[in-house]
């Protein structure tokens, strides 16, 4: 289990390297100089810049090397539009706010997608399947921000039915002002996920085990909870990884549609402003969690299958 | 076990003359079909599935040939009729082209707020005699709801200080509509008390007897009051007054052209660099793979916007290049790893050592065993990647990160639409349900592709 | 034969297929008694299986359908009974183990838990004294070290270890009666003889009785008390396993026996497989199942299905030519044993 880890850790240090690299070559792409910007880089900053990261040098190595050395000891640098702001002050701002978003988001769509799925496969093709797989379909086929547009309104229409506010239709701060967007966030995973439960679920109620737990003459409740949930959750953590990149990435939109002060929106306007050093620190910064993320959901996975615990 | 319902006794001798020898043990009783005889067969059962690809060949249809039958320009503007929904009254009445308002002979009203000549798109003239406690002036709003008790006003139009009687013109942005007016006396310093007068007045749309002929409306100068209808917009209207149904319709081109080349696009390089590892092997094959692995790692929409920022986008591009060339470096490992995987349990299967040994050339190999094994696979991935690539295009132009405007996409368009969506909500209603449509036919399709393709997979979602 | 402990008769299923309605069980009469063996054979797909899981209700209803008869468990009617009844037969009254031992049991569960779990549903017991009567059982069915080998996971067992593992969940309770679905089939051949020796002594301690569903002749040969032969979901030739052996009154059985190697040097000859394959069980042929394969068959065979003729005690074949007016009936089915009978 060690080695295991170790190894994973090392896969993923070399990830990172990885999508520094491919950030730093994809930055230095961009067409004319980051710095002749009209977003008025002062001269004072300029100066500084240029002495930060070698800029009068060569693009490789010097530059490269300088970019390397400084993501390693965790320093993003400054941002170029918001004078005397570290991009690292930003992320640490920021990041706990799309981080919470995220969190209550994958914790719903998991949880949601475990329970619909087992209750769609124990009612296959009756009433509550049939219903729940059509609103799944949905879920899959309808784009986020609709999802988020269509959260919004009825925010305002709820409110607007009592009178009062009930829950805020935007910012942050609130458990309240978290409760929808994080929903909103995890609703097509959660499609996904019960789509990939169900049918977990339904290949595992064919399997020779649940036989033999029916020959054992155990009780339907006994075999359903610890025969067959147990086993057909397994294929839905080795999946939450990608699903955790998603619900990041999708936080964008929903951090722009509801206002909230996250990251992702960061991340937005650093695009739009082309704010370098803001857009690479926070590729990085992601990448690396997303990496780390995907390690985690292995590793907890490798607890929960004793075939991968043991290995 | 006898359930013979003949009695034992009534066997004869005669009953025992020997069946001939050789004959057949087996008959075929079913027909034999092709593998893709069968799959079209299965396919066709398939209710949903065929449903979905009606819908695909008509959207493509809608695509190609759309254009061609509903000709209105998507960037032509109509700005008299600005965020229209389906449907839409588009009757207007000729009026006399504007003159300035004379003033001088208005006679005072008596009741309240009163509406001088009938309110038209071309102008609102009010007029009020005056309001107990006002002593600094008035200020007029409009509203597009009703004052509700929280006495929201709506938008606030202007100030009027002195005379009498009091007159107030609106000319801002007319709409044939439902206005709710009101006017808001000021004490001596400019403050707003509570007392205010309202009005409800309904606006006629009206257009000159030039503009009507300008606009291809009318063949000759029609006389004031003359009735005729506006353009027809049979999906409305966006808040720039351009044509939605013309609009949705090249918007489809932007967003299916991505939507289905980048998926081939990408397709194709993971095939030739799943086949080269395949068959190679060895170190290019774990040099490929290792490349591979690491670009599955970068986080796929964040390196879509890092890599649209580094191609850029000049003046007057659509930007849907970069699109397509940033979606196919990101994309191509996991096709490659699919079809190296499928190549490398082919090459081990029985049929194919058989063939080996009965002397078959590579090309032979490739061309009899590998490429219609793997081709199923390959069609229900091909079929499954085309929605999560309108996906892609929808995130990123919905972000601001897509195709630049005036290009239309369904993204872009529901980006504008999100912006009205109280007001106006089938601007953001109709590109959305397009790209839903769209996205749940491929899908549906997919399933079924896949289930009449390959019977293993079906158990597998 | 003393009151029978199990006793089937006419049982006939169905399946609801994509491709139409199998029947894949079409009247089958079989019983056994305490503390015998009975063997049912056939080839793969003749409802060996169906048979006894659609008595034990382990088949999936729908598309699964029971069409009539019924089963006695010490007289008392089983099949129709209702959903609880059954379950409290299974895992107490009757244990089972199935063919692949790999995928039977639950991969994510510890050996010792699932055996356990068949004594608290069923004896009451509670988790820690199931827990180390499963360890007593482990080391009944002979696996060394049994205390660790209870906090294992299927994954660390072979094949051989996970088939005991599943005799002994199988006999936890103490069952009077063991279904073994082919129970070595997935097994090394020097594996089987230990599993088979396990259960044949398991047997003898405890007088219950063995239902052994196979496919293999030698199998039958080691273990079997009387055999019931298979053909398309019928029964084509019952009685003790000598009499089935030595005095075949069936073309089937005469064939799985000329397709079967022996070693004895005597009587050596090659194999002759059976040509042709059983015939499509969404329509079965209106005459006898085995008519298109037979050697012998006549005209009578196509049309009309042979009713059961009795050549001794206990012993019933059903084939047209043991009939009074077949003219001149083969010599090898006539109980008079031809060449390659003598093992």
């Amino acid at each position: 289990m060690w080695a295991y880890t170790g190894k994973r850790l090392l896969q993923g240090v070399l990830t990172v390297w990885f999508i520094a690299t491919a950030t730093f070559i994809a930055m230095h792409n961009v067409p004319g100089d980051p710095l002749m910007n009209d977003k008025a880089v002062s001269t004072a900053i300029r100066a500084n810049l240029e002495a930060k990261y070698g800029l009068d040098r060569a693009v490789f190595p010097d530059q490269y090397l300088i970019y390397l050395g400084n993501m390693v000891r965790g320093d993003f640098g400054i941002s170029f539009t918001q004078q005397n702001r570290l991009v690292n002050d930003i992320i640490r701002e920021h990041f706990p706010v799309s981080a919470t978003l995220g969190i209550l988001a994958v914790l719903f769509a998991a949880l949601g997608g475990i329970l619909w799925g087992a209750l769609t496969a124990l009612y296959r093709n009756r009433l509550p399947d049939i219903v729940i797989m059509f609103l799944v379909i949905l879920g899959i086929s309808v784009p986020s921000f609709v999802f988020a547009a269509l959260g919004q309104l009825g925010l305002v229409q709820l409110n607007g039915l009592f009178g009062r506010q009930v829950l805020p239709v935007a910012g942050w701060g609130s458990v309240g002002h978290m409760l929808v967007p994080s929903l909103v966030l995890g609703l097509s995973t959660m499609a996904f996920l019960t789509r990939l439960m169900r049918s977990s679920m339904l290949e595992i109620v064919n399997a020779d085990f649940i036989r033999t737990a029916n020959a054992k003459g155990l009780p339907p409740t006994r075999i359903f909870l610890k025969h067959q949930l147990r086993n057909a959750i397994l294929p839905v953590i080795t999946v939450l990884g990608p699903a955790i990149a998603a619900i990041t990435t999708g936080g964008f939109v929903v951090e722009l549609v509801f206002a909230i002060p996250g990251l992702g929106r960061y991340f937005v306007e650093a695009v739009q402003q082309l704010d370098y050093t803001v857009i690479m620190g926070t590729t990085v910064f992601y990448g690396a969690f997303l990496v780390l993320m995907v390690i985690v959901v292995d590793l907890i996975y490798g607890f929960i299958d004793p075939r991968v615990r043991l290995e | 076990m006898a359930e013979s319902t003949i009695a034992t006794g009534s066997v004869k001798a005669s009953d025992f003359a020997p069946l001939a020898a050789g004959r057949s043990a087996e008959t075929i009783s079913r027909p034999s079909l092709s593998y893709w005889q069968d799959a079209w067969r299965r396919l066709k059962d398939n209710r949903r599935a065929l449903i979905s690809l009606y819908i695909v060949v008509g959207l493509l249809l809608l695509t190609l040939v759309g254009p061609f039958i509903w000709t209105m320009d998507p960037a032509l503007q109509d700005l008299d009729q600005v965020s229209q929904p389906p449907f839409a009254d588009r009757s207007a009445t000729i009026a006399a082209p504007y003159s300035s308002w004379d003033t001088s002979d208005v006679a005072p009203s008596a009741d309240g707020l009163a509406v001088i000549e009938p309110p038209t798109s071309q102008s609102v003239r009010l007029s009020w005699e005056s309001i107990p406690g006002s002593s600094g002036g008035y200020r007029i709003y409009r509203n597009i709801f009703p004052i509700g008790p929280e006495r929201a006003l709506g938008l606030p139009l202007g100030d009027v200080f002195g005379g009498a009687p009091r007159f107030f013109e609106d000319r801002l942005d007319l709409e044939p509509r439902t206005y709710y007016y009101s006017v808001v006396a000021l004490d001596e310093n400019q403050r707003e008390t509570t007392a205010f007068l309202q009005r409800t007045i309904d606006v006629r749309r009206v257009i000159t007897a030039k503009e009507a002929i300008d606009k291809g409306l009318a063949e000759d100068t029609l006389p004031v009051g003359a009735e005729l209808r506006l353009t027809a917009h049979p999906l409305g209207t966006d808040y720039l007054g351009r044509d939605l149904l013309a609009r949705l319709m090249h918007g489809a081109r932007t967003s299916l052209f991505i939507g289905i080349f980048a998926p081939i696009l990408y397709v194709l390089i993971g095939i030739s660099v799943g086949s080269i590892a395949g068959f190679a092997g060895g170190r290019l094959d774990q040099l490929l793979m290792r490349f591979a692995d690491f670009v599955v790692a970068l986080p796929f929409l964040l390196f879509m916007i890092v890599f649209k920022i580094a191609f850029g986008i000049g003046p007057g591009e659509s930007g849907i290049f970069p699109m397509l060339i940033a979606m196919v470096i990101l994309l191509w490992p996991a096709t490659a790893r699919l079809v190296r995987g499928q190549i490398l349990s082919i090459k081990n299967q029985g049929y194919v050592e058989a063939s080996k040994l009965l002397g078959a050339s590579s090309g032979y190999l490739i061309g009899r065993h590998m490429i219609p094994n793997t081709l199923g696979v390959i069609l229900v991935t091909l079929t499954f990647a085309v929605p999560s690539a309108i996906f892609t295009e929808a995130f990123l132009s919905f972000i601001g990160m897509g195709v630049a405007p005036p290009t239309p996409s369904w993204g872009s368009m529901c980006n504008e639409g999100l912006k009205t969506m109280l007001t106006t909500p089938h601007e953001l209603i109709f590109p959305a349900l397009f790209i839903s449509i769209t996205v749940l036919a491929f899908n549906l399709l997919g399933d079924g592709l896949r289930d009449a393709l390959d019977a293993r997979m079906r158990s597998r979602e | 034969m003393s009151d029978p402990l199990l006793s089937v008769s006419n049982l006939k299923v169905e399946f609801d297929t994509y491709g139409g309605v199998v029947k894949a069980v079409r009247g089958v009469d079989f019983e056994v008694a305490a503390g015998e063996t009975l063997a049912i054979v056939g080839e793969s797909g003749c409802g060996k299986s169906v048979t006894v899981q659609s008595i034990m209700g382990l088949i999936p209803m729908p598309p699964g359908r029971i069409t009539s008869g019924s089963a006695l468990f010490r007289g008392s009617e089983i099949i129709g009974s209702s959903q609880v009844d059954g379950r409290e037969l299974r895992g107490s009254e009757v244990g089972m183990i199935f063919q692949d031992p790999m995928t039977s049991l639950n991969p994510t569960m510890k050996i010792g838990e699932q055996i356990a779990e068949t004594l608290v549903v069923h004896r009451g017991m509670s988790n820690r004294d199931a827990l180390s009567r499963a360890v007593e059982l482990l080391d009944r069915v002979r696996i060394p070290e049994p205390q660790q080998r209870a906090e294992q996971y299927p994954f660390e067992f072979s094949g051989g270890m996970l088939q005991r593992a599943m005799i002994a969940t199988a006999i936890a309770c103490e069952p009077s009666l063991l279904i073994a679905d082919e129970p070595t089939t997935a097994l090394d051949v020097t594996i089987q003889a230990q599993i088979l020796d396990l259960m044949k002594e398991l047997q003898r301690s405890t007088d219950m009785a063995i239902i052994l569903i196979t496919h293999d002749l030698g199998v039958v040969a080691r273990m079997a008390d009387h055999v019931a032969v298979m053909y398309a979901g019928e029964v084509v030739e019952t009685g003790t396993a000598t009499d089935v052996f030595y005095a075949s009154g069936h073309p089937y059985t005469h064939g799985l026996r000329a397709a079967m190697p022996t070693n004895d040097p005597e009587h050596q000859q090659s194999l002759s497989p059976i040509d042709g394959s059983p015939p499509d069980l969404f329509a079965p042929p209106p005459g006898c199942g085995y008519c298109a394969r037979c050697p012998h068959a006549v005209s009578l065979c196509a049309d009309q299905p042979p009713p059961e003729f009795q050549l001794g005690e206990g012993h019933a074949v059903s084939c047209w030519q043991h009939h009074e007016a077949a003219p001149n009936p083969p010599a090898e089915l006539m109980g008079q044993t031809a060449a390659g009978t003598a093992r």
